[in-house]
């Protein structure tokens, strides 16, 4: 099934939905041909996707009106994807998680229900906030149909600083107390720290060298964040932590990249999904409730 | 007016007798927010100590299907905290401890009812604050902010409460606690349910614990004061602003008839003959906030200024915020009465909604003060009126209803900050379709299914607002579709 607008999604999951079929999404359902900019008001700086859109195709775009969307996993998914299984990469340290990028959505819920939730401005509290529900759902609450988006200017210059340490939740310690802001701090466990300072050209030349000064980092190319994202895509687990743990939590893994500020490390083995039994409880009140012919699996 | 016999009795033996509230002068407290047009006595009002006695209490409600209503400080204006009649209102002002501090996280865990300002408080001195600012902040609660997502004056960077939680401990309404996140953010496996509980207005829990993020104090920090003939200049300033790519921690706008309120109530000493002024605070890197500093100075006088003032401290900064901190009181001195509506537009069509909010005003003969957040097309038109001339408090409000349909056909949206509540529950369907609205009340059932948390509250209901739906209009991102509403 490859449907071309949202009606034909709709019509799709609700005629699965009265058969009693299974879909998944991405697999039996694929959105590549939804895969429309529907909206860029550059003024705004948000835009309006349909959610088959690659990230690739869609930082083109932008980039044409000196904008970007700050979300930059491994690979190449679509926006659906990344909203659905909260991929994120190394910028999610300034700009946060996709959640935090998302505006508003549309969604087919199994029973090929079409509802809206949120909007296209930055700021708007009416309604429950769906867009943010279906962040990390997997699939299996709704389709993701439509994204809308908070967009950032695209830096007038960046630069990459990395360190070499054997102890990196020292250095990551330094740089938090200091009031330096990179848009990026990756630790490369072992042994490196990754920062990327973003902004007007001699704002971030004084970053720089306050960074290396600080932290006895050396200025880089970029590449150092290929292989943060490489790492993060090769990795098994996803392990969340309270940031001031780094320390430990870095002793007890052979290798990972961490985004400490988040808490969040990308480990070579499988971590167990901690749900609690009230949380596991609302998923399934609510795959019932959006889901009720359990289509989306 | 009736709980079922013996629940009182049990709410004493869950919580103690002191903390329980029935006596009709006593209850009178709670009978509104800070919407005060509506007010209703609850049954009841239970004042428990921990999360445990929360959880006693809802268990109780749901045993019986009493409705609960969750209360903070009872500031919000949407009327979230209004009572149900037949229920109970659970207050979370005894709640107020902050349990820890963990600097080397950049979190802290607070009970519900701790006031937003005290949580910057205890970590000043450290170099910390937190983010979310609304201008309540000295006595509205944690619990009320997740509940409405609230924001403020710096949310135009910093983000909203959503943006500032990473984890949240959640009474359901069965009486069962339900963890979300923790100190990582984004820490959860699966849905996004903190996400959803942020901005639900107590419609899906009560929230009895809150981890948050806070942030370090900038470098430095530089407002300047814009003065503008007109209030066309100062938005195109701010357009010119943003399409510079700099983003300022905060952009707000007062109007002609504010600026005259301000200089009445506290004598700012804006620039003589500024129809506008336009407050630009810039913070972070010292280096990053020289440079954008510079550039606000040339966008604003290309777009017009004819003076800017610059505040480089505390004190310099609190002078040049005097006026518009105070906006909202100072028109006091100005009109008997006013309303404040709270909209939002996409930044773009800001000129097109202020010129539309001209005609509306001189159409109905009364009027409006614009102070707003510029930066995210975040309106606050304050309608003038006078209660006591007949006619005028129901004219405020039909052109505030209007201003509102102006906002969502711009594109935007009923509430940016001050949720739907009871307020806006019914012009709900002039933004979301019967679809949309269906689809929240099927996540709603899926935390409530019995219907007892707040009730009557951000989605309409036909004991509130008549069987009769409000006018359909294509939901914004609908609009944009090629593809129609299916
Ligand atoms: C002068 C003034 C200025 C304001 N400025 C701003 C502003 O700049 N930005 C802004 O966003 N808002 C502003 N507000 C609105 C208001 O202060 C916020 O909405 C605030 O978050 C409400 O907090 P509260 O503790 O007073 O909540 P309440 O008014 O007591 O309750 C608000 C809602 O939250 C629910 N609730 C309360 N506690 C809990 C809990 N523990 N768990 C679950 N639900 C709960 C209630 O049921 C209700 O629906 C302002 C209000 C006033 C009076």
């Amino acid at each position: 099934m490859r449907p071309r607008t949202i009606e034909e999604a709709a019509a799709l999951l609700a005629g699965a939905s009265a058969a009693g079929r299974r879909i998944r999404i991405g697999e039996d359902l694929v959105t590549d041909a939804l895969d429309r900019v529907l909206e860029h008001e550059a003024g705004d700086l948000t835009c309006t996707v349909e959610a088959g859109i690659r990230l690739s195709a869609l930082r083109g775009r932008l980039a044409a009106a000196g904008q970007r969307l700050s979300l930059d996993p491994p690979g190449d998914p679509t926006i659906g994807a990344c909203v659905a299984r909260r991929l994120s990469g190394p910028l999610s340290h300034r700009f946060g998680p996709p959640r935090d990028l998302v505006l508003g959505v549309t969604l087919v819920l199994g029973d090929g229900t079409v509802a809206s939730s949120g909007g296209k401005v930055v700021k708007n509290v009416a309604g429950y906030d769906l867009g943010k529900l279906v962040c990390g759902s997997e699939g299996r609450l709704a389709l993701i149909a439509r994204v809308a988006l908070r967009l950032h200017p695209l830096p007038a210059a960046s630069t990459t600083v990395v360190v070499e340490t054997d102890d990196p939740a020292g250095i990551v310690g330094e740089l938090r107390r200091s009031s330096l802001q990179p848009s990026a701090l990756d630790v490369l466990h072992p042994g490196r720290v990754a920062l990327l300072f973003e902004g007007r050209e001699e704002a971030v030349a004084a970053q720089v060298e306050a960074a290396c000064a600080l932290v006895d980092g050396a200025a880089a190319d970029g590449a150092v964040w290929d292989e943060a994202r490489e790492r993060q895509a090769r990795a098994l687990g996803r392990l969340a932590f309270a940031p001031g743990e780094l320390a430990s939590v870095l002793a007890s893994l052979d290798e990972a990249v961490v985004r400490p500020a988040a808490g969040v490390a990308y480990v070579a083995t499988p971590v167990e999904a901690g749900s609690s039994p009230a949380a596991l409880g609302l998923h399934r009140a609510l795959k019932e409730r959006l889901d009720p012919a359990a289509v989306l699996v | 007016m009736t709980l079922p016999g013996g629940f009182v009795d049990e709410l004493v033996a869950a919580v103690g007798a002191s903390h329980v509230v029935t006596e009709p002068e006593a209850l009178a407290t709670y009978e509104c927010d800070g919407l005060t047009g509506w007010r209703a006595l609850p049954a009841c009002v239970v004042l428990p100590g921990s999360a445990e006695e929360v959880q006693a209490v809802v268990r109780l409600c749901a045993r019986d299907r009493v409705p609960f209503v969750a209360r903070g400080a009872g500031t919000g204006l949407s009327g979230g905290a209004l009572p149900v009649a037949e229920g109970i209102v659970v207050s979370v002002a005894r709640m107020k401890r902050i349990l820890e501090i963990d600097l080397e996280s950049e979190r802290v865990v607070v009970e519900p009812g701790v006031a937003n300002l005290d949580v910057t408080r205890a970590v000043a001195t450290d170099g910390y604050f937190y983010a979310p600012d609304p201008s309540s902040q000295q006595v509205c609660t944690i619990g009320g902010n997740v509940a409405e997502n609230s924001g403020g004056a710096h949310c135009l960077k910093h983000g909203f409460t959503v943006n500032h939680v990473t984890g949240a401990k959640v009474v359901l309404p069965d009486g069962e606690l339900l963890e979300l996140g923790g100190k990582a953010i984004d820490g959860d496996e699966g849905p996004d349910l903190l996400g959803v509980v942020i901005g639900s207005e107590g419609t899906l829990g009560i929230a009895v614990e809150v981890t948050l993020r806070i942030v370090r104090q900038p470098e430095l920090v530089v407002t300047q004061l814009a003065a503008f003939r007109s209030i066309e200049h100062a938005g195109e300033a701010v357009s010119a602003i943003v399409a510079s790519g700099i983003l300022p921690s905060a952009m707000e706008i007062m109007d002609t008839l504010t600026i005259q309120a301000a200089e009445e109530a506290y004598r700012p000493g804006y620039p003589e003959g500024a129809g506008s002024v336009l407050l630009v605070e810039l913070d972070g890197v010292a280096a990053q906030v020289d440079e954008d500093a510079d550039a606000v100075d040339r966008l604003c006088r290309a777009a017009g200024a004819f003076e800017i003032r610059i505040a480089r401290d505390a004190a310099e900064r609190a002078v040049l915020w005097l006026g518009r901190k105070g906006a909202f009181a100072a028109m006091g001195r100005i009109s008997p009465d006013y309303y404040v509506q709270d909209g939002v537009v996409p930044r773009t069509q800001l000129p097109a909604v202020l010129r539309r909010i001209d005609e509306l005003s001189a159409a109905h003969g009364l009027r409006v003060g614009n102070v707003f957040h510029a930066g995210d097309g975040n309106l606050h038109p304050l309608v003038l009126y006078d209660a006591k001339v007949k006619g005028d408090y129901e004219r405020a409000k039909a052109l505030a209803d209007e201003i509102l349909t102006a906002c969502v056909e711009a594109g935007g949206s009923l509430t940016g900050e001050h949720g739907i509540g009871v307020d806006k529950a019914c012009a709900m369907p002039s933004m979301f379709s019967e679809r949309d609205l269906e689809a929240f009340e099927r996540v709603r059932r899926a935390f409530d299914p019995d219907g007892i948390a707040n009730p009557g509250k951000v989605l309409p209901t036909p004991r509130l607002c008549g069987e009769v739906p409000g006018p359909y209009r294509p939901h914004p991102l609908e609009r944009l579709g090629l593809a129609e509403r299916f």
